[in-house]
């Protein structure tokens, strides 16, 4: 939702390219700038987050559907990725692409009710289904082999290229970062991105409008949950281990913060949210038992001093 | 054994109801998922823990006090986290700030109490009846007769007293009310005060029937007090009757005819399919939205 | 020729009859307007034939079709638009956007088309801006076309809401109350307007509380009490009526 006309020089094509031009070098650079892998760690996680944070904006901030589910589909991914390639042999290419079609094809499936069900009830619905998930990663041993989780992920290649050190995981992110970024530019800047908030800004007038708002919903909830699918499968392949406590509703929570952080509803706000929280919680690591009372108070106080986010726009205050 | 699994089902359900209670109560006035209601009462029961082991203090007393602080606890939530919110126009902003105080509450507890089971000490006599072939223990009758007893009080309360009709009234419409003259955010700390009582009576009733607490029991009563309310119909007292009851019931049937480590799976489940068939819960009546 | 046949419409609200046997004709390229005091059933009227609600019993006949009970979004797609008694744009969002989500049902982009042919979609975003421009010029509106909807002053906001319903090129605008809130100036404003969409070969069917806006508007009425159709005819015709003075004496003061 750029501000048409806000700012000439910014918005002038010529400046855009330079600055997208710019950005792309000093991010094929990065690994070169800074060589601490502890850093590059870091940065990975950051992107990792972005990516998940860019699907669930779509369904939060966008759509203004409240979903606690989107670590239960991050999980899906993960373990699809860590069961197709440990179980069954598969190499690491199409892993990312399955484990997003198993997430949206979950997505639809929890998409479904939102046809009948009205939105806090859905936000339960979503908690539920997080928990299930969970619950069965952890009591169905013979496929999920439990609580201790699936360890030991092999090295991924893609076409000779063996992912191997912190730099190689940065550009598989990149790689899945501009894809994310790419596609729900896309999918914003088409008459789905409008349609989305429309139904966030009034459910009834956009049905007026000759919007299948049903349909809508279970489109843009799909959609995000595919992206949590591929954030999932690099996870799974980035920490070598997949286990249930990575999944837990409380990882949704972070998430949802960040987008709030962020500022709903805007396309490049999510990173913003990434990095200050990952940033956040790395610098709090030394008090981590104080972690959650620290993400509570950020959450309240966020949202009472500044409910549209740090970075955001106005929406959602009024 | 069939009717023992039964009698303890209406046992658990007996203390979900408590639970759902304040909850329930608290989305039919706010239309406000709660998520710090469970923290709330687990806090509670974590006092009357620390009041019975360390200053061997008596169970009433230690009860009432537990259930008070448990009180002053929600409506301190109440003020400073959800109060300014109230008028704004997504539900979805309180909600998060709710799901935040819930961390909060959690992580306090967890710095004091840990997040190992304790060893709730037992307050009842350890005696057993036989009743018509069931094994009885006198515990499970003396808990089931108190939750009982305070849902009924409760109920007369909200009824008769002027308080109990304030709730009642802010509950139908708020700007209405607050033009009948009924202080608003008094009525709603009451709200919150009260639903942290019950809870807390509710917690303590499970630990003593169970010899246990543990943090996590906290974040699971919140939820298995939005499930019950939405099963029975949120905003009523007989949903919340009825739903805490279907709950205890069908949980313990799960636990011991199928397994203890799908019986969460399949209570939300159980939800999932409620909210598919009956969006609006078992007792709940039809909403039809204004244009 | 009938662009709408309404015919014996009833709606129930459980035990309450809200509206009863209400038919009714619209031709092509006319304004009609609906007149009642409150709780007459007028909106409920808008309501079902937009497809918010269904209707208990009767028919809506819209370009010899029967649309009766289609869900909203179906019944926009077949060109007929609306506006809403209580206002309500987008707010958070442009006037321009505002006006793009009501252009929705005239763009056919594919969830395919986002993806792959994404060139494609972007012409098809340019044009849809352009004929969004064309509307907002109109209206003249186009210089708050980057201004968040719910900055815009009161009267503008509505006018923005009447906009978005014409932008699909509807054959049949449903007007809920267009001018509560206005005041005299910007009403007779609103009326130019909407004689400017006859020109523009759009039916409008309008429901209005003022009496000066809806008898300087519409060429015939149509008089709604207590749920029945009550009286029709030519706004001189409706004006003079013993009858429907009647109806109205100590609920419209202006008549």
């Amino acid at each position: 939702m750029e501000n048409i006309g806000s700012n000439s020089i910014l918005n002038s094509p010529k400046y855009k390219a330079v600055a997208y031009g710019m950005l792309f070098i000093v991010c094929l650079l990065l690994p070169k700038i800074i060589t601490n892998m502890y850093y590059l760690g870091i940065i990975n996680y950051i992107i990792l987050y972005t990516i998940l944070c860019m699907g669930l904006n779509l369904i939060l901030g966008y759509a203004g559907l409240l979903s606690f589910g989107h670590a239960a589909f991050y999980g899906l991914g993960g373990y699809t990725t860590a069961i197709l390639i440990k179980r069954y042999g598969f190499s690491f290419l199409p892993c990312p692409l399955l484990s997003g079609v198993v997430a949206l094809l979950f997505g639809i499936l929890l998409g479904l009710p939102t046809r009948k069900v009205r939105g806090d009830y859905f936000c339960l619905l979503t908690i539920a289904f997080g928990e299930i998930f969970r619950l069965v990663a952890q009591a169905w041993i013979g496929f999920t082999n439990g609580a201790m989780g699936i360890v030991g992920i092999p090295i991924p290649s893609i076409l000779g290229w063996s992912i191997r050190t912190e730099a190689d995981f940065y550009y598989l992110g990149l790689i899945l970062l501009a894809f994310t970024y790419i596609t729900i530019s896309l999918l914003i800047h088409s008459r789905f991105g409008r349609a989305f908030i429309a139904i966030r800004e009034d459910e009834l007038a956009a049905s007026v409008m000759g919007i299948n708002t049903a349909i809508y919903k279970i489109i843009v909830f799909a959609i995000g949950c595919f992206y949590a699918g591929l954030a999932g499968s690099y996870l799974a392949v980035y920490q070598t281990t997949v286990t249930p406590s990575n999944f837990r509703l409380e990882e949704s929570c972070l998430m949802i913060i960040m987008v709030i952080v962020g500022g709903m509803g805007s396309l490049l706000a999510p990173v913003a949210g990434g990095i200050v929280m990952t940033l956040a919680t790395e610098y709090f690591r030394s008090i981590s038992e104080y972690r959650m009372l620290i993400i509570g108070v950020i959450m309240v106080a966020v949202l009472l001093y500044r409910p549209q986010g740090i970075f955001g726009t106005s929406a959602f205050k009024d | 054994m069939f009717l023992d699994v039964l009698f303890i089902g209406i046992m658990i359900g007996a203390i979900y109801t408590l639970v759902t209670i304040g909850y329930s109560m608290v989305y039919s006035i706010l239309k406000l998922m709660n998520f710090a209601h469970g923290d709330v009462y687990i806090f509670g029961t974590f006092i009357c823990y620390t009041l019975l082991g360390k200053y061997h203090i008596n169970p009433f007393l230690a009860i009432l006090v537990a259930a008070v602080m448990g009180g002053i606890l929600a409506s301190l939530v109440e003020i400073i986290a959800y109060r300014r919110l109230r008028s704004e126009q997504h539900r979805m902003i309180s909600m998060i700030t709710a799901l935040g105080a819930a961390y909060v509450i959690q992580n306090c507890n967890e710095l004091e109490w840990g997040n190992q089971v304790l060893d709730f000490p037992s307050i009842l006599s350890a005696h057993t009846f036989h009743f018509f072939g069931m094994n009885i223990p006198l515990t499970q009758i003396i808990i089931l007769s108190i939750a009982v007893g305070l849902i009924i009080l409760f109920t007369v309360f909200l009824k008769y007293h002027p308080y109990g009709k304030a709730i009642l009234c802010v509950s139908e419409d708020i700007p209405t009310a607050s033009l009948m003259g009924i202080p608003i955010n008094k009525t709603i700390s009451m709200v919150y005060f009260i639903g942290g009582m019950l809870g807390v009576f509710g917690g303590i009733l499970y630990s003593t029937s169970y010899n246990a607490v543990s943090l996590s029991m906290g974040f699971r009563g919140t939820i298995i007090a939005f499930t019950a309310a939405v099963i029975g119909g949120i905003g009523s007292l007989s949903g919340a009757l009825v739903g805490g009851m279907f709950l205890g019931i069908c949980e313990n049937f799960i636990g011991v005819y199928v397994s203890t480590s799908y019986r969460d799976p399949i209570t939300f489940l159980l939800l999932i399919i409620v909210l598919l068939v009956k969006p609006t819960g078992i007792m709940g009546a039809v909403e039809q939205s204004k244009v | 020729m009938s662009l709408l046949t309404a015919k014996t419409i009833q709606k129930k609200f459980g035990g309450v009859i809200a509206l009863n046997d209400v038919s009714l004709t619209v031709d092509k390229g006319e304004i009609v307007g609906m007149i009642g005091p409150n709780g007459s059933g007028k909106t409920t009227f808008i309501n079902n034939l937009s497809g918010l609600y269904a209707p208990t019993k009767g028919q809506f006949i819209f370009n010899d079709e029967d649309i009766t009970g289609l869900p909203a979004h179906v019944i926009t797609g077949k060109g007929i638009s609306r506006t809403f008694q209580n206002l309500r744009v987008f707010p958070n969002i442009t006037v321009l956007e505002n006006i793009l989500i009501g252009l929705h049902c005239r763009i056919d982009t594919s969830l395919w088309d986002v993806y792959a042919r994404f060139l494609k979609t972007r012409r098809v975003e340019h044009q849809a801006k352009k004929k969004a421009m064309t509307v907002l010029e109109l209206a003249e509106l186009s210089d708050s076309q980057g201004i968040l909807a719910k900055n815009l002053p009161y009267g503008k906001q509505r006018l923005l809401e009447i906009c978005r319903a014409i932008v699909s090129d509807p054959y049949l605008l449903l007007l809920d109350e267009p001018c509560a809130g206005m005041n005299p100036v910007e009403m007779d404003d609103l009326a130019d307007f909407i004689k400017l969409l006859q020109t523009k070969g759009i039916t409008v069917f309008v429901i209005e509380h003022n009496m000066r806006f809806i008898m300087s508007v519409a060429q015939r009425l149509i008089v709604l009490a207590n749920g029945s159709k009550f009286q029709e005819g030519t706004p001189t015709q409706i004006q003079n009526d013993k009858d429907v003075q009647a109806i109205y004496l100590g609920d419209e003061g202006d008549l």
